[in-house]
Formats: C-alpha cells, structure tokens, sequence
C-alpha cells in the first residue's frame, strides 16, 4: 500500500493522519451490502466517507470526532475490518439460507390458513350437542315407558 | 473557506445528498453539481460552527440517508 504525503503506515498497514485514517476495499471480496452494514454501525462513533479510487476498490476514511492518538485510530480501523467481516459472513448466511426461510414462512400461512377459527370450532361442538341426545332427555315419558294407567293394584 | 466534495453514484445516491443538503441549509451554504459519475458538493459561508466539521457531519449525513434509502428500496421491492 503507498502511503501518501503527511501520512505514516499504521500497525494494521492502514494509511494513518493526524485525525483519520484510511483503506482500500476491494469490492469482489467485501460486498457493498456488507460495507454499508459495517459504515451505519461507524456513524456514530465517527465520520465516514467512501470513494472510489478505481472501478473494483472502495476506498474508506474513518476520522475522529474528536482529538485523538494513532494507537486509536489503528484501534478503530481494526474494529471497522472486524465488523466489516462479520457483515460479510450475515450476509452470506442470509443468502444461503433465503430459500429454506421461504419455505418454512410459506407452510407457516399455509397452515394458519387452513387451520379452523374459534368461532367454527364452538360453532361444530354447539350443533353436536343439539343434534345427539344419548340419554334421549329429548323423548318424552309416555313414549318411553308407554301410557300412564289408573289401575289402584299398581299404585 | 470552501470545501467540496465528491459524492460518487455508485456509492451514494444523488437523492441523499439532495436531501443532506436541504437538512445543512441552516448551517452552510451547499451547492450541489451532479455530473455523470458525482456530485460534487461545495460548501461555503458555514456559520457559527469549524468548517471542516460542518463538511465531516455532512458526509456522514450523506451516507445515513443512503443507507437508510437503499435498505427501504430492498424492503420495498421485497413486499
């Protein structure tokens, strides 16, 4: 890596200022997806600017929002190549596994679809119980157990 | 002082730094270029705050509302 004009090499190889500190990223290793994951992340502990040094290559400068040593900014661009890989790995994941997420979501609507509403299933007990009568409640006395008679011998 | 950077459309979208510069209008005054491969944002006449500050947070503000586009167009699409 060349280091430019009031600039020195960092202990990670980076291209280090005063206040900031810079790489190259070569695009067909880290995805821009990934790279823009690791930056979102960045924005707020410092300020981040992309560029494009060449058609394949991202160039990223980290600067400091306030003043700090060199120890921190190798610090923060060694947090930022961390991240940057860990991007990458959740994006391939994600990637591998789209197809096996579609289909468990796909059989989870199915099912949710198919499946009865409490009102159908209180609906379907209710007309059981009015259309069985086991202990035939519903007969009445005289034609179950025949006529009632006046005779005194079977009082 | 003046600052101008260059926003390259492969890396930010032109909408964002449209929309960072109407965000900074208060701060600076920002003119935006956009040219076939860039846009190229001059800074000048930043009040009350260090230029080179006002230029760094908006950079950041630029690659915020990018981000935050990009994944809601994905979002979007995906729908």
């Amino acid at each position: 890596m060349a280091v430019q004009e009031g600039t020195q090499e960092s202990r990670l190889g980076f291209t280090q200022g005063t206040d900031h500190i810079s790489f190259d990223i070569d695009e067909t290793v880290y995805p821009l997806e990934a790279l823009y994951g690791a930056s979102y992340l960045f924005l707020d502990k410092c300020f981040v600017f992309l560029s494009r040094p060449s058609p394949q290559a991202v160039s990223v400068r980290l600067t400091l929002r306030d003043a700090g040593s060199p120890a921190e900014l190798d610090r923060l661009a060694g947090e930022f190549a961390n991240e940057l890989l860990s991007q990458v790995a959740r994006l391939r994941l994600t990637q591998a596994t789209a197809r096996i997420r579609e289909y468990y979501t796909a059989a989870a609507l199915r099912a949710a679809a198919s499946a009865p509403s409490v009102d159908d299933l209180l609906a379907e007990l209710e007309a059981e119980e009015l259309l069985e009568d086991p202990l035939e409640i519903m007969v009445p006395w005289e034609e179950k157990h025949g006529a009632k008679t006046d005779d005194p011998a079977t009082k | 002082m003046l600052e101008r950077i260059t926003f390259d459309r492969s890396l930010y979208l032109p909408e964002a730094v449209e929309a960072a510069a109407e965000a900074y209008a208060g701060h600076a005054q920002i003119e935006l270029v956009a040219g076939a491969d860039a846009v190229v944002a001059t800074i000048r006449d930043v009040r009350e705050h260090d230029p080179q500050l006002v230029a760094h947070a908006f950079c950041n503000h630029v690659l915020h509302e990018t981000i935050a586009r990009q994944r809601q167009t994905a979002l979007d699409e995906a729908v």
